[in-house]
């Protein structure tokens, strides 16, 4: 007997079909094997598969949400899932299937169904019944700013008004040089030329 | 941008604790504001959510911000905050999980 699991958020519903590892001695409630998977969107198709196609679809997601926000372009394109931004509001998905002579299945979702589609994920990778591999969200961080906001605030604000100061005191010298240049040169011909 | 003029530096964990307040909040209004980014994708039927919400986004910003500002000008043009409302409501409605605090850390510190 399998066991079944499902995450809902609002309009989708993610299920989870597998066994646990006996193996490992684990809960009977608990999925370790995972042997199918089924997405609900409602007002689309169904869209199923095998443990082999989750993970890459999961990712696609996350990595097209994440360009999305970063105002990168938001385009994914890979062997099982494409995924476009047709505007700023509506994303294509094209899910190719893995089976000789099927058709890819097309679908148009908002970012809605977007944001409830990845939270069905994030139930999915924190839920403790399920063992499945999760992204790892803090090597998402640039290492430079991995010392806190504060150090980075403390740094500019200790350079910027020195810079300004130096800044200003070049502005100003070379003004002053520009308004004295001619009375020189008077007095210099003046010496040449004492008449 | 705001229309202060104490210009503090936020602390480290003043900065977390922002962080976690925001994910409370957005868990707590995610059905809000999927209803706000719902009504944008289909103006011609359902404009009035994303109308009302765009008209109160505008009277906070002259409220609370410095509206002399060119960047806030910006965000108070209704043919130019579109994207940048959009993406800040997208964002938020990422954040809900219980990894939320660290996703929201992570965009932020790549904007």
């Amino acid at each position: 007997m399998q066991n079944k699991l499902s995450f809902h958020q609002t309009s989708v519903s993610l299920e989870i079909i597998g066994l646990p590892d006996y193996s490992n001695n684990e809960n009977k409630d608990q999925i370790s094997i995972i042997s199918q998977w089924k997405l609900t969107i409602i007002d689309k198709p169904l869209i199923e598969g095998k443990i082999e196609h989750l993970g890459p679809i999961m990712n696609a997601f996350y990595i097209y949400s994440d360009l999305l926000i970063k105002n990168k372009i938001p385009s994914y394109e890979s062997k099982l899932i494409d995924i476009k931004a047709e505007n700023l509001h509506i994303h294509n998905i094209v899910l190719k299937s893995s089976k000789p002579n099927v058709k890819p299945l097309i679908l148009k979702i908002g970012n809605s169904l977007l944001s409830d589609t990845i939270n069905c994920f994030d139930q999915l990778i924190e839920s403790p019944k399920v063992r499945i591999k999760k992204p790892d969200l803090s090597s998402n961080i640039p290492k430079k700013f991995r010392y806190g906001l504060n150090k980075k605030v403390k740094f500019i604000n200790f350079f910027i008004p020195p810079f300004f100061a130096i800044c200003s005191l070049i502005l100003f010298s070379s003004y002053f040089i520009y308004l004295y240049n001619p009375f020189e040169n008077i007095e210099k011909k003046e010496l040449i030329n004492p008449e | 941008m705001r229309k202060s003029y104490v210009n503090n530096n936020i602390k480290v964990n003043e900065f977390d604790a922002l962080i976690k307040i925001t994910v409370e909040m957005s868990r707590y209004l995610y059905p809000y504001i999927r209803e706000i980014l719902k009504s944008k994708e289909d103006i011609e039927e359902n404009s009035v959510i994303w109308r009302d919400f765009n008209k109160r986004f505008i009277e906070l910003i002259r409220e609370r911000f410095n509206v002399d500002s060119m960047r806030v000008k910006k965000l108070l043009n209704q043919a130019e905050n579109d994207a940048f409302i959009i993406k800040s409501l997208l964002t938020l409605s990422l954040c809900i999980s219980n990894q939320g605090y660290q996703k929201l850390k992570n965009f932020l510190f790549d904007l």
